[in-house]
Formats: C-alpha cells, structure tokens, sequence
C-alpha cells in the first residue's frame, strides 16, 4: 500500500496528533519517514508546541529524534544545528523564534538523525510549511506537542492522523469507543452554506454568542456560553434556528437547555476542538436531541494504533486493528508496531 | 592631559524637548544604526560648517528618497532583515566560527552586495558605499550562484569530497547486504523487517520474542519499557564496511572542521573591511532615517548661523502634534518666535500653551544641534555649548523632595554649568511657594540672567516683567479674538468633560511681542468662569483686582 503516496496527493500538509500521552505518535512519523523513504517522497519535517525545555536537550527523550533521508526538507533551531547527526544544508534563516533558537529552514545534504523543533505559534506554522513546500518538499508533517490535540483545529494543516493506542484505557473496548468519538467530533457536519452562515461569520470577530434563526442575528452580552445554559434558554425563541458559541463548548453550555427548545436549535462551533464532552454523555445529549455542526471540521487522514502501554499490559495486535478499523471503517488504520 | 568631554544637556532635557521622542520616532532599521544613534555627539559653536555638510547630506538623501521611491523601498527591505554579526567577525580571528555563524556572514555579505549595488545607482556619496567584499563571498559561494544557502559543501575541499563520496558508497554496499539479509529473514522465519532493518516487537508477545532471540540472523539492539529492538545481525562483511564507515565520519569531521577554520581565518582578513562596513550602513540608516522622517513630517533645513540665536516661523512640538492627530480633529496651532541673548518671558493665558512653547523652542534647538531637520517653516539656529530646561515633572515627587525643594537643586545645577552661549528653559519657577517671595525670586533671577550671553526663556506670570525694559514679553493671544458669544453658547450646552475641549479650540496659541502693556490679561477669571465656577466668586476676586 503506499499510503504516503496517497496522502501527498491529497493533503500538503498533515499534523500528527496524538490522543494521549505515549499513544505512539514519534513512532508513527517515524513509520511515515520511513515509509516516505520507500516510496521516495520528499517530506518536509517540522514539530509544533515544543517549548524546548533543557531537560529535553540533555537526555533527548521527548523531542523526537528522527532519522532523515537526503533531500528531505526540516525545520531545525540554531542551538540544535551542531548536534545534528545528518548533514544539513542551511536554505533559509526564517523570522520564527523558539526558546532554542532562531528556526531555519534545511535540506538534508547526507542522511541522518535530526532533533526537530517549530515555531509555537499556530499562525507562523502555517506560513512556515509554505515556505516547505515552496522549497521543494511534497508533503510536510508536523508533529504536534504531546497532549495538544488544538493543534488538530483546522487551520493548521490539511489533515491529521490521529495517534491513539493501548495507553488510554486497560479496556481495548474503551480505546475504540473513544478512539471513534474524537472521530466522529472531528467529523461532524459542517454548518451548509447559505444566509446563516454567512450571518456568523460577519459578526465571528465580536467572539460573542449570537441567536440566529429567519436570516437575523442577536448578539449575547456575553463572552462564553459555559455555565450560561439558563440564559441561553430564555434567548430561544421561535424563530431561532442556530446558536452560536464561541470558545469551548462543555455539558454546562446545554445543560439548563429545555428539551423540547434542545431539539429544535442546531449549535454551532468553530471546529470541533473546542467540544469538550465525553463519548459517554455526548450519547447522552445527542439521544436527548442535541445537534452540533462547525463552520470548519477536520480531515483525519489517517489512525495509527499503538497496542502496548507504557503500563506494561498490551492488546492483540491483530484485535485491536480489527476492532478499530471495524469502528472506523472507512479511514485507513495503521498498526506502527507491526 | 585628560580630555574632558564637553556636555551639551542632561537626560531630563534630552526628553523634556522631545529629542529622545523623535530619535525613536525615526524609526532605524538596522541594527548599526541603532547602535551608532546612541553614540551620536552634538555639534558644538565652531562646528557649524560640519553641521551645515550633515544637515546637507539629509537634503540630499531626502531629493533621492523623492526621485527613486523603488530603490528606497528595496533598500529599506534589506536594511529591515540585516543582523549585527560584528561579534562573529571580531571572532572569526581566533576562534573557528560554526556553520550558522558562516550562513550569517555570507547572509550579511549577499545584503553588503545589494546595499552597494543600491547605493551606487542612486549616487549616494561615498562614505555611505559599502566597500567591495566580493572576493570574500566568492570564498563562501565556491559555486558562483549566490544563494543565501550554505553547507560546508564537497567543494571547499577536494578531499572532503572524496571522503563524503566514499562514505556514500560503502552506504549504498552496507544497504545492499542488509537487504539481501532482510529477504533471507523473510524467507527463512517469515518476519518482515522496517526498511532501517528492524524489528520491533511488543513485550507481551514473550513466545515471538523468544523465537527471534534464537534467530542468530537477529540481535537485540535496543529495549524499553513496552518493546523489544531486533536488528539485523550484520554479517562479517557488513561490520567491517560499517567500522570503515565509522573511521571515514570521523575524518569527515574533521575534515569539515578545517573547512571552517579555512574560512574564518579568510572571513578574519576581511575584518577591517567588514566592520567599516557595517558602520557604513549603519550611518546610512541614520542619514536616510532622518530623512524620511522630516519628509514626513515636514521638517526644514534650519539656517546655522555664527551668532547665538533661535528664530524659527511657525514652530510644530512634534510629540504633541501626534499626540492631536491621534484624538481625531485636532490641529496644532504653529507658533513663532525670535529669541536673542537676554531674557525673554512667555506670559498669557492658563491653559494658552506656554509650557508647550517653551519645550518647542527647546525641541528646534535640541534637533538642530543634533543635525536633524526642524519641524518649523523656517528656521535660524545658532549653536549653544549649553542647554538645560528647568520643568516639574513627576520625578521630584517620587525622590521625595518637594517641588520647591528640587527646583532650586536643579536651579543651582543650572546657574553652576552655564557659561556662553548657553540656552536655558524655565517654566514657572517659584510658583510653589508664597507669591511674595516668589515673585521677589523670580525677578532678580531675570536681573541675574539678562546681563548673561544667554538665550533664556521662561514662562512666568505677568509682574514678572512689569515695568521691566530690558526683557522681551511674548504674549500667548489667549481668548482676545475669540467669538465670546459663540463660545458662551457653545459652552452652555456642553457637558462638564467637553468644557476645557472647547475652550482650547477657540484658544490661539500664537505668541505676539508685547512691549509695555498695562493691562493685566484677566483670562484667569474668564477661563474659571466658563468652567462654571460659581459667579459669585468670580465677582468678588474682580473686586480684590481692582
């Protein structure tokens, strides 16, 4: 299967996103590298949300060092040039910071390992993997900070895949189910064109709660929707159709919703990081009508399974595979340790 | 002999008369210029002709700016992404610079080169022209192309290159056993190794990790707290290619080190060059700053004269007219003035700008003397080898001194430094004590300076110079030619906050020369009233006037 052949022919840019801590993530981008390496695609390597701790430069645990082939494109700090195993080839000084150094642009001249880092600022990643691609690479990954599924918002790259493995529950059931809520959230509906949209998009720089229902608006006096259910609650009206919210959207914004206005609105979010409720109660909510849709959601390109837990108990290989590609059918599923 | 350098002004003055305003105002690109601005002296009496060339050198800058806006833009563009890598290059000398240091000096050698093409088509004069450094980039860039890329590549060193070549084959030959032995593991026991040759298994699978540990094709390589690492064994073959590979690494490091010492030590032979160039761009940026700025905001050549005077036509403070032009319909009222040695007063209305007036006069002489255009119509500037503005200001209070008490510190310090030619600023002294004394005070300070080859103004109230024929009195036109009725209309219907908005609009500022006046202006009492003290009070200090 040449999956990164595929992928580079539909995304430019994929972030590698894990769903917990040790869920497996370095070692899936080193199974893409490799992959890449075989299929002979140019990627282009960076990492997001590292602050770069010292910790990290002595024993080399967290940042991932990963072995790069020649002429792969990757994002380096100054202060970690030297200890560049690879030989790299300085192409651009770029205007991006990190606690480690200035970030400049490489070509691997002869191939070797890398400690990789990025900008941590969302919005200068984005204009970073540009000047990647510009420079030649076919496909940038990123690989996010541990734990910081907000840089799988929509915005920062095409894509994810989505690193998830035996380190979220002992119960390989609870792994799947979560697993597939995240991607069923990931998923959900974008809000359709038309008037309404349009309406909450010109008035989404006021990062206020607005009504919307007939092609009119009211904006709350507000700043977030949690624990404002009861309010929200009285602003429905007959004609209200969409509520939007901006920033986090927990139980706390629905909770006071009565069931039968519940029903009738559709909530609408950013993207779908900012839903924090869990797979359970979601269920709940969804069963007692709630409807969500974002104005962007976010492609999971891919899910990589990591069957062993730093805890020292494993899933099946072959089990968890099934089982996961079962829930998910039509995403392609990834065993990294196989 | 020590030399003592002459002192023009202190801290408080540099930013009381908005110098220290407008040299950041000016916004410096590079990282020379801002360091260079700092170490800027003033020009002195008997320095004029110096002045005159720099004050030129911007006239000049400011009719290229004007006649090739393309060639600034770029060359503002380069100025903006130049760094301050002097510290490299005084290094470069004795010690062996890194790879990022050489990428910045070839990066700053690339920007070197377009400054000076740049420079040269628009004719600027010569000592803003970087010198030639081209023979030292064609050392950095052995292939000519001149990208800002930079590798220690194969050829800054025949032998570097034949290393790298050799090391690339027995690569490609260990790889090529490896994967001869990988198909061979495959056939043999069915396990299919990552394209690193590699096998990692989970830890809870104990039977295939028992298996392969008796594969003697396989090696444990590595093991945490989840997985097992297997490697490919290598062969006898492949571990002799691999030491070799290991030997020729570590001649390529070193290898690449000579590299690096090779062309710091060239990099050094241009020190002299390199640095004199940075300077030069740094004065540029000065130049070309400075420039743009009394474009922008419409500053003039002031006229540099022998004999000490500070004329100018229709003055702008710049602080405060940015100040208005950021509170929308605001507009600055320019404001005149002739000064000669002798004492010359600002009296008039409250809240008639005298104070603004006085820093203003500070601000065209300050600017003047520190070879920057002057924000006026006109202007005629005669140097000082002293200049010191006496304010309140917010400083006294937190040293805990109390305002008299540090005015007459600073009063001291004053009358100590002064000496010919000096300019001195004085707002409202004594003003904080009892009126008795404090005019007492403030008149024999006038007697003290008038005899003095000083130019001092103060503001002051107007029994200051009552009667007195030896000082200028410069009048604030207060509210004389105001529309009372328009005003009082206006006013009427205001509310409290607007009121003292719109007194200053029908207040003008201008100053007019009084030469014996005997009306005591009366805007005091006007202004209160019209702020809405009681009329009562009003009347009754009409009363004690009279």
């Amino acid at each position: 299967m040449f999956l990164l052949e595929e992928l580079s022919q539909k995304y430019k840019t994929i972030s590698i996103v894990g769903m917990a801590k040790n869920a497996g993530k370095t070692t899936a981008l080193n199974y893409l590298i490799e992959e890449a390496m075989d299929e002979g695609i140019v990627l282009g390597i960076t990492s997001t949300g590292r602050d770069g701790e010292s910790t990290d430069l002595v024993t080399g645990t967290d940042k991932p060092r990963v072995f790069l082939d020649t002429d792969t494109i990757v994002s380096v700090p100054t202060q970690l040039y030297e200890l560049a195993d690879a030989g790299l080839e300085i192409l651009k000084m770029t205007e991006y910071n990190s606690s480690i150094g200035q970030i400049m642009l490489c070509r691997v001249a002869s191939s070797g390992y890398v400690q990789i880092a990025g900008p941590v600022i969302n919005a200068s990643h984005q204009k970073m993997c540009e000047e990647m691609l510009e420079l030649g690479a076919e496909l940038v990954l990123i690989d996010g900070a541990i734990d910081r599924k907000s840089i799988a918002a929509p915005g920062t790259s095409d894509a994810i895949i989505l690193s998830t493995g035996a380190v979220l529950s002992r119960s390989m059931k609870k792994v799947i189910e979560e697993t597939a809520h995240t991607v069923g959230l990931y998923r959900l509906p974008c809000l359709e064109d038309g008037k309404d949209k349009d309406i909450i998009i010109e008035h989404l720089g006021e990062e206020r709660p607005m009504i919307v229902g007939d092609g009119d608006v009211r904006i709350l006096d507000i700043t977030t929707g949690l624990g404002a259910g009861k309010f929200l609650d009285g602003q429905i009206n007959e004609s209200t159709e969409y509520i939007y919210v901006p920033g986090a959207f927990t139980q706390s914004v629905v909770a006071d919703i009565n069931p039968r206005k519940l029903k009738k609105i559709t909530f609408v979010l950013k993207d779908p990081t900012k839903i924090f409720i869990d797979s359970v109660s979601w269920g709940q909510l969804r069963k007692k009508g709630l409807t969500v849709k974002v104005l962007e959601n976010i492609n999971v390109a891919a899910i990589t399974v990591n069957p062993s837990a730093p805890g020292g108990y494993a899933f099946e290989h072959e089990d968890l595979l099934r089982g996961m590609q079962e829930a998910i059918p039509d995403i392609p599923v990834i065993d990294v340790m196989l | 002999m020590a030399i003592v350098k002459q002192r023009l002004t202190n801290l408080k003055t540099r930013k009381e008369t908005g110098l220290d305003f407008v040299v950041s105002a000016i916004n410096l690109q590079t990282p020379f210029g801002v360091k260079q601005i700092k170490e800027k002296e003033p020009f002195f009496p008997g320095q004029e002709e110096a002045l005159k060339e720099e004050l030129m050198r911007i006239q000049k800058m400011m009719d290229i700016a004007n006649a090739s806006p393309k060639e600034i833009g770029l060359l503002l563009e380069t100025f903006m992404v130049v760094k301050d890598n002097t510290f490299s290059i005084e290094r470069a000398g004795t010690s062996v610079l890194s790879v990022v240091e050489i990428f910045e000096l070839k990066s700053l050698l690339l920007q070197m080169e377009k400054i000076k093409n740049l420079a040269e088509k628009l004719s600027f004069p010569k000592e803003f022209v970087p010198e030639d450094t081209e023979a030292l980039l064609d050392v950095l860039d052995p292939g000519g192309d001149r990208l800002n890329t930079f590798y220690i590549y194969d050829s800054f060193s025949e032998k570097l290159g034949n290393l790298r070549r050799e090391k690339k084959e027995k690569d490609r030959e260990i790889r090529k056993q490896q994967k001869v032995g990988k198909e061979l593991v495959k056939q043999k026991y069915g396990l299919s190794l990552t394209p690193k040759f590699e096998m990692v298994v989970s830890k809870s699978d104990q039977n295939s990790i028992k298996m392969i540990d008796e594969i003697s094709e396989m090696t444990r390589t590595d093991e945490d707290y989840m997985s097992v690492t297997f490697s490919l064994t290598p062969t006898e073959e492949v571990e002799k290619l691999m030491k070799e590979c290991d030997g020729l690494m570590s001649m390529i490091e070193d290898e690449e080190l000579n590299v690096r010492e090779m062309l710091s030590k060239e990099i050094s032979k241009y020190e002299a060059v390199l640095l004199e160039n940075c300077h030069r761009i740094g004065e540029l940026d000065i130049t070309l700053s400075k420039a743009l700025y009394a474009e922008k905001h419409n500053c003039v050549m002031p006229e540099i004269t022998t004999e000490h005077i500070l004329e100018f036509e229709d003055g702008r403070n710049l602080q405060l007219e940015e100040a208005l032009r950021a509170r929308k319909g605001g507009e600055y009222c320019p404001v005149s003035m002739a000064l000669t040695d002798g004492v010359t007063c600002i009296t008039g209305a409250n809240m008639g700008g005298k104070t603004i007036s006085l820093k203003l006069a500070g601000m065209v002489a300050i600017l003047a003397q520190y070879g920057f255009f002057v924000p006026c119509k006109k202007a005629r500037v005669g140097l000082s080898n002293y200049m010191q503005i006496l304010i309140g200001d917010s400083q006294s209070i937190e040293r805990g001194l109390s305002s008299f008490g540090s005015e007459m510190e600073e009063l001291k310090e004053i009358l100590d430094n002064s000496k010919d030619r000096s300019l001195l600023l004085i707002d409202e002294i004594a003003s904080g004590t009892n009126p008795a004394e404090g005019l007492a005070l403030t008149r024999s300070l006038v007697d003290h300076l008038k005899t003095r080859p000083y130019i001092t103004l103060m503001t002051t109230h107007f029994e200051t110079v009552k009667g007195d024929k030896d000082v200028k009195n410069l009048q604030v036109m207060g509210l004389a030619g105001a529309d009372f009725d328009k005003l009082d209309k206006e006013l009427r219907y205001a509310k409290r906050i607007e009121r003292i908005n719109i007194i200053s609009k029908y207040m003008d500022y201008r100053l007019t020369v009084v030469d014996d006046a005997a009306e005591i202006p009366k805007d005091a009492l006007n202004i209160a009233k019209m702020l809405g003290i009681d009329k009562g009070i009003i009347e009754r200090a009409k009363d004690y006037i009279k």
